[in-house]
């Protein structure tokens, strides 16, 4: 415990280096970030943001109607007009609305919060400046800093396609959310958020929501397409239970425990990373011929013209496709128990427990198990528990469960990270084979996000091929006129 | 002959892996005809600047007159993006033409080679990159065709 703690200390103390904070703030903010960390369960997951003097918002008369119209709807059963009801992005700060937990973690430049309902994450980037947004984002361009214990966040950049609250409540992209996230006395977490938005509002207006601890609470890989092909709705959870627990996560089952030696060592992969490399495909791959006769199927497929569906051109997440086929950007938080990896695409949260055991008994899932250990410079990170539901490349060579991997990240000469992966699956490939990868420092604050539920269309699906019958979607818009006039359908598998 | 018949069989797959290659496309895009150009004029009647990919809706008349939706694929916002275009590069209401590798299925359906505005400004899509020429042909290399600046918002 004592290691733990001192391990928890020094994050803390790189956390406060980072966040610009003056030497008279240190103290304050070390404690304030100390107290965020953990996961956290919603009070009341409020259907409608009410402002924090429990007041209906100020809106326009053009934005009250539509809003009137919505909650109509809503108080009906129709939420149509929320994106979450398709699996699309929540929006900020409907996903704080939700019936799931969210976990905050923190290294020296960045405080990332992974939250419970499909993948979603934000990475509130602490460096000095202001939000300059290149394309308005679900969960927009956050950047925060230290007022004593408090963390106050501004954000900007939203897509005006979300909605603020279950209800409906509209906002434009000119909206801007100031956020101060600072612990009670009574121990819960507040959340108070002033939100900006001229287009919709009258004035500037504030609302508050909190959260409290609860021990039983996970953040787990959720799927929310399966989910749906269960027949299940998209937002399904009560408060306070464990996030979708038809779906437990192999990766927070298991106590994380504190470094081997207590020590924790600098940063070395901790950043923003972008491809040096592109690969899609995986050559030479020592296909059985059970995984050739996959293969070779797909490869008649796409001859013919049509759109191969794999995992993640389907919106699953995939550990393993990401280590064949690095896209867009990762963000890596670094801690001595944890080394965690955020990716843009597939939109996806892997948690390498450091110094750990896989679990003796895994239950399969898309992103593994994955345990991790210093070699020298080189991070190990060895992963088993697949779900087999994952494609190595474009051409759509295929995974079963029995897949384990082990990645060698290794910190090159030219601050690029090269990356060995290990790859054995008996079930499709004669023998274990490696590829090797590499990633480069981003100049970026931010990663970009990737919302592959958005805006599906029928053009996609109509010419599709599903190289497993699980990728077949089950509810889409279609799209033959345009998103204006779309409409949803949603059915059962057949 | 046979050799002939060999090319014509892998060609689609080369483009689509080429073209992949080049931008990480969401999925495979055998569905359009690379080897093809068709080139459409009309009204813009709305932009979907959206995940997995963003579409342009044209207004293109018909041959009889009657008014036919075409659908363009445009890349991926994230894409777009680093390509130089901005959400607001092109807007309901405007004018353009567009070079397009249709769909193979026939129908109003298409990816953007390159889209020509009323004032002659260009602005490339994803499929430029693509390289394919009239009358079909190899893929140019990678990077070989560079994007043209992006319009103004």
């Amino acid at each position: 415990m004592r290691l733990h703690r001192f391990a928890l200390l020094l994050c803390v103390s790189a956390l406060v280096a980072g966040a610009s904070a003056t030497a008279g703030q240190i103290g304050a903010s070390a404690a304030g970030a100390e107290a965020l960390l953990g996961i956290w369960v919603p009070d009341t997951a409020p259907r409608a943001l009410l402002t924090s003097t429990g007041k209906t918002p100020p809106l326009t008369a053009k934005a009250s109607k539509l809003y009137t119209e919505r909650r109509q709807r809503f108080a009906k059963g129709d939420t149509s007009f929320d994106p979450t009801s398709w699996c699309a992005g929540p929006g900020m700060p409907r996903i704080l609305t939700m019936r799931y937990p969210v976990e905050i973690r923190a290294d020296a430049n960045r405080i990332a919060f992974i939250h419970g309902w499909y993948r979603w994450f934000r990475v509130v980037d602490l460096g000095a400046g202001t939000p300059d947004p290149p394309l308005p984002l679900t969960m927009g361009f956050p950047v925060g800093h230290w007022e004593g214990s408090t963390l106050v966040i501004r954000t900007a950049g939203l897509i005006d396609t979300t909605v603020m609250d279950a209800s409906g409540l509209p906002h434009s992209e000119r909206l801007t959310l100031t956020e101060r996230l600072r612990v009670l006395p009574d121990r819960r977490l507040e959340d108070r958020i002033t939100i900006n938005d001229p287009e919709n509002y009258t004035q500037a207006w504030e609302t508050v929501l909190t959260f409290h601890r609860d021990a039983a609470a996970r953040v787990t890989d959720d799927v929310c397409p399966d989910r749906m092909a269960r027949g299940e709705p998209a937002e399904q959870v009560p408060v306070g239970r464990t996030t979708a627990p038809r779906t437990t996560s192999v990766s927070s089952r298991t106590a994380a425990p504190a470094a081997a030696n207590g020590a924790a060592p600098a940063p070395r992969l901790a950043g923003v990373w972008e491809p040096k490399t592109f690969g899609i495909m995986v050559p030479n791959a020592p296909l059985s011929s059970a995984g050739q006769e996959i293969v070779s199927r797909n490869a008649a497929a796409m001859q013919a013209g049509k759109i191969m569906q794999t995992a993640w051109v389907a919106c699953r997440p995939g550990a393993v496709s990401t280590m064949t086929m690095p896209r867009e950007k990762i963000v890596i938080l670094e801690s001595p128990d944890e080394v965690t990896i955020l990716f843009e695409m597939p939109r996806m949260v892997r948690r390498i427990r450091m110094n750990a055991s896989h679990p003796q008994e895994l239950e399969p899932g898309y992103v593994g198990d994955s345990v991790g250990h210093w070699e020298g410079n080189t991070l190990v990170v060895d992963t088993l528990g697949f779900n087999g539901y994952a494609e190595l490349d474009a051409r759509g060579q295929p995974t079963s469960p029995r897949l384990h991997t082990v990645e060698r990240f290794t910190p090159s000469g030219d601050g690029s990270i090269d990356i060995e992966t290990r790859i054995e699956d008996s079930d499709y490939y004669t023998q274990p084979f490696s590829i090797q990868r590499s990633w480069k420092k981003s100049a970026a604050r931010h990663p970009f996000e990737y919302d592959c539920m958005e805006n599906p269309r029928q053009e996609d699906f109509e010419n599709a091929y599903y190289v497993r019958e699980r990728y077949r979607p089950v509810c889409m818009r279609v799209e033959g006129e345009g998103m204006a006039l779309s409409r949803m359908v949603c059915r059962r598998p057949e | 002959m046979r050799s002939h018949i060999q090319t014509a069989t892998v060609l689609p797959w080369i483009l689509a892996m080429c073209f992949t290659a080049v931008l990480t496309a969401h999925h495979s895009t055998s569905e359009f005809d690379y080897t093809r150009q068709v080139t459409i004029k009309g009204i813009v009647k709305e932009v979907q600047w959206t995940n997995p990919h963003s579409y342009i809706q044209l207004m293109v008349d018909g041959k009889g007159g009657e008014k036919i939706q075409w659908s363009v694929e445009i890349g991926s916002p994230s894409l777009n993006i680093n390509m130089g275009w901005r959400k607001t590069s092109v807007k309901a209401g405007d004018v353009v033409t567009m070079n397009i590798a249709p769909a193979r299925n026939g129908k109003p359906y298409g990816t953007l080679r390159v889209l020509t505005f009323a004032d002659g400004q260009k602005l490339d899509g994803v499929a430029a990159r693509v390289g394919a020429r009239p009358g079909g042909g190899a893929p140019a290399p990678p990077g070989a065709a560079a994007p043209t600046a992006p319009k103004e918002p």
